[in-house]
């Protein structure tokens, strides 16, 4: 019974990863062109030393491969893609690949730790609101909600900034991921709280960890209030609902209604928006990392896309879609595990 | 197991402890012999002549590569600044200068090694004088402006000497040689990486460095930072010593308010890329050094494109200069931090001097303005639009609106347009902008340099596409006068056309505002205008 469900959902999740893939290359082919349709000649952009002319504008031209026709270049980039090349980036000077390897960890970890700390805010405030609907701690939440997302996460980054770092000093400088003191650890997951774990080394996973909080926090202040708001709707749909008022006429502990059949009924909807924010998350927290110095993916395409850097920016769009598509895999399977009886085909 | 657990945590406890008093002494230690260096940009590559260097790259490689000479510095109303006058010796013991100033001989310094032990040679310094200017990198159209373009110009005359020929008696071919570009590599080091479609080694060196310079790279991370430590065998700097600094950290810090905070705590030591409005409030309170030094080799433009219409017609050109609220904006844009460029008064109606940039007799004269408008045929005034790039917006957002304003008034209505960087470079190259604001720099800050540069040519820089032969013919005919007095009647006349085509308008040069902890001691403006790290060292 366990294998066959089991083994429903892995045929399931391997049909959608399969149907995914035209939509995948529609994302790379767009995006390439739309990144040529765009006014502003990278080339022009790069000659920009003091006596750079037209020469050296066709050289630039030339090393990105802007010399050929849009097709070509297409067919060229995508023979590329084949072979795990996407490309080079002129505002680094280092391979497309490279530079995510190294960043995405950054921006996975920041994210990953602001989901934690939404959800583990989020659900407790979101159950609390619905068990005592218009009640001052309903209205509180609301408040606090409200708040959350009124802030932009810039601002709240730039608060958060003055007040521990700037005014009492609790927080380290905010200039990313580790104090520039501090020695790495061997790279081993690109997640610096785990690799210092794995080396033993308590002092460094505690200077990666206080650099992290305060982006994490910034993060988790926007994405609360959608939580908390689909938790507490959804809360109190399941307790109006039949099976927990006969949970409750047959006398149940509060804990056992509230917790095991309420909320487990209540928390599909919240997967869902857990997966949508954290998609959102990954490709918005570019403030965040703007304002923190976090290295991630994010920061690096933004500048890219001010630059007309091609190849960061093509990359960086085929990394969020391969994400988007895993992250919703992963939700397919979650809801498979919180609700036996769903089976989306 | 509790007890375990217990030992464990004691001892983990005792060991973080120990690690903490062992290592504290060591780190204060290392911070006060280390800088740190807070920048908004990036360094994106270790050799700055790869096409698309940025200008913290520069810096780097001013101190991880020695030139063959270099500029020294002098003191413009009580601040450093480098002095093209004066050029030393970096590599070179010595040089002379032929009496027909066609031949300049360079004698090397013997003691002079490359950073893995071996000697710098003249072979060494004729290839990397080669590569610059044959290879397809960015020090070729640099030299060109110093009349170096062939390989044949530059001889070994013995391991020590090297001789550079120049077909024309060129002021700005020494000068030219301190620029960033012509760096000396290594380059039995470079050749080994050298391949059949490279045979300058870009590739590698975008990478490597391979050099005699002051500080060694420890570790490159594009985008991130770089450190560099110190080259203990160096002495191009005050005899017999090593720069001061053992580390340098180059961090990228994008938020300017954090990189404020950063060096107002204490935690950064030094950064020049602050807004105005930080600058100002740190200067205020006092705890911080702050050395703002007018850019001197660079000026702020609104440019106007004198081909389109109706910029083609001087007496709009004229009106425009007479119609910009230039007071309020200098405050409104730069707070008043810099030197400005209008408001002179020539009681001769001539210029003072031949020196450019200068101070413009243009005030703001609505009626004037308005007659000149009368004057091309235009009292109704017209409509045009108006461009600045997204990341000078800082400055240029509050000027944009003063213009807007003040245009308004004498019947000229104005669009703003805000363009990100790569479109607006794309469209002053395409010369499609009629009306916009734009900076420029130059290395080598000569007058006729100026003029050939940014009022001739189709080139980018170009940017009100001005074409006046008589101005191009007395620019170029001023590079190769030798006679100071010939020169500055040269200069004079073209700041007087200046004014009286008023291609575009001068309006400041802005400052270049230092800001660094109170113990920094030595800071420079450079002429790449970012910090050369083996100027400064901690009191």
């Amino acid at each position: 019974m366990v294998t066959t469900g089991l083994g429903a959902t892995m045929v399931r999740a391997g049909r959608r990863l399969l149907s995914s893939l035209p939509a995948l290359f529609g994302v790379l082919v767009f995006t390439f062109l739309l990144m040529r349709v765009l006014p502003g000649d990278p080339a022009v952009f790069f000659a920009s030393g003091p006596n750079a002319g037209k020469e050296e504008i066709e050289q630039i031209r030339k090393q990105m491969g802007l010399d050929k026709s849009v097709p070509e270049q297409l067919v060229f980039y995508l023979s590329d893609i084949g072979h795990g090349n996407l490309g080079r980036s002129m505002m680094t000077g280092q391979p497309v690949l490279k530079d995510l390897r190294e960043r995405l960890p950054a921006s996975l970890e920041l994210t990953f730790t602001a989901l934690l700390i939404a959800l583990i805010a989020a659900v407790p405030l979101g159950v609390l609101a619905a068990l005592r609907p218009g009640s001052i701690i309903d209205h509180g939440v609301r408040l606090f909600c409200a708040l959350g997302v009124c802030v932009p996460t810039f601002v709240s980054g730039l608060l958060l900034i003055y007040v521990f770092y700037y005014l009492f000093g609790l927080a380290p400088d905010p200039t990313g991921r580790i104090d520039v003191f501090t020695s790495l650890p061997p790279q081993r997951t690109g997640f610096l709280s785990i690799d210092f774990l794995l080396a033993g080394d308590v002092e460094g996973w505690w200077a990666a960890c206080r650099q992290l909080i305060l982006p994490a926090v910034s993060m988790a202040l926007f994405v609360i209030a959608p939580l908390a708001r689909i938790t507490r709707a959804s809360m109190l749909v399941s307790l109006g609902s039949d099976f927990v008022r006969t949970a409750r006429s047959v006398g149940l502990s509060w804990r056992k209604v509230v917790v095991t059949y309420a909320l487990r009924n209540a928390i599909l909807p919240v997967i869902t928006i857990a997966g949508i924010v954290f998609s959102t998350m990954l490709g918005a927290n570019v403030l965040v990392e703007k304002v923190f110095s976090w290295p991630g993916v994010a920061s690096y395409a933004l500048d890219a896309l001010l630059s007309s850097d091609y190849a960061p920016v093509q990359g960086f769009v085929l990394l969020m879609a391969s994400l988007f598509v895993l992250v919703n895999l992963v939700v397919d399977i979650c809801y498979g595990i919180a609700d036996p009886r769903v089976s989306i085909e | 197991m509790r007890f375990v657990s217990f030992r464990l945590a004691t001892s983990v406890l005792a060991t973080t402890a120990l690690l903490l008093i062992a290592t504290a002494p060591s780190q204060a230690q290392t911070r006060a012999e280390t800088l740190r260096y807070v920048t908004g940009a990036s360094v994106n590559t270790l050799d700055p002549n790869i096409p698309g260097s940025t200008r913290e790259s520069f810096a780097l490689s001013m101190s991880t590569y020695d030139r063959l000479v270099a500029f020294g510095r002098k003191q413009l109303n009580g601040k450093w600044v480098f002095d093209l006058d004066t050029i030393t010796g970096e590599l070179a013991e010595s040089y002379d200068v032929s009496p027909d100033g066609l031949k300049i001989t360079f004698r090397l310094r013997k003691d002079a090694k490359f950073q893995d032990g071996s000697p710098v040679t003249a072979e060494d310094v004729k290839w990397s004088l080669d590569r610059c200017v044959t290879a397809p990198i960015l020090g070729k159209a640099q030299l060109l402006t110093g009349s170096l373009t062939s390989a044949d110009q530059f001889k070994v005359i013995d391991p020590l000497t090297i001789e550079v020929t120049l077909p024309k008696p060129d002021k700005l071919a020494l000068p030219n040689l301190a620029t960033v570009y012509p760096m000396i590599i290594n380059s039995k080091v470079a050749k080994e990486h050298a391949t059949a479609d490279d045979p300058w080694a870009t590739a590698w060196l975008k990478e490597h460095t391979a050099g005699s310079g002051a500080y060694a790279v420890e570790s490159f991370k594009p985008g991130e930072q770089v450190i560099i430590k110190r080259n203990e065998a160096w002495n191009r700097g005050s005899p017999g010593k090593p720069a001061y600094f053992k580390r340098v950290i180059v961090q990228s810090v994008p938020e300017p308010a954090t990189r404020a905070n950063l060096v107002e705590r204490g935690d950064a030591d030094l950064v020049l890329d602050l807004q105005a409005s930080d600058v100002q409030s740190l200067e205020a309170k006092g705890k911080l050094k702050v050395i703002s030094t007018p850019q001197y080799n660079a000026v702020t433009y609104v440019s106007m494109n004198n081909q389109i219409p109706p910029f083609d017609n001087v007496n709009v050109r004229r009106a425009i200069a007479s119609a910009l609220p230039y007071e309020d904006m200098f405050k409104a844009a730069l707070f008043g931090r810099g030197a400005p460029l209008f408001g002179a008064t020539w009681p001769d109606g001539k210029p003072a001097n031949g020196i450019y940039p200068f101070q413009q007799p243009v005030k703001m004269d609505l009626d004037k303005a308005r007659e000149y408008l009368k004057a091309a045929g235009l009292p109704e005034g017209f409509s045009t639009t108006f461009s600045f790039n997204v990341g000078q917006a800082s400055t240029a957002e509050p000027m944009a609106a003063l213009v807007k304003e003040s245009l308004g008034k004498i019947g000229i209505k104005v669009d703003i347009q805000k363009l990100p960087d790569a479109q607006m470079s794309t469209q002053i190259n395409e010369k499609k902008l009629p009306f916009f604001t734009e900076g420029i720099v130059a290395w080598l800050p000569s007058t006729d340099y100026f003029y050939r540069n940014f009022y001739t040519g189709t080139q980018r820089w170009n940017y009100s596409s001005i074409n006046n032969p008589d101005l191009a013919a007395i620019a170029q005919e001023a590079r190769f006068e030798p006679d100071k007095a010939k020169y500055e009647e040269a200069g004079r006349k073209l700041n007087a056309m200046h004014v009286d085509l008023m291609p575009q308008i001068m309006l400041w040069q802005p400052n270049q505002d230092a800001v660094m902890a109170p113990s920094i001691e030595g800071y420079t403006y450079e002429f790449h205008r970012q910090v050369d790290y083996r100027d400064v060292s901690r009191k």
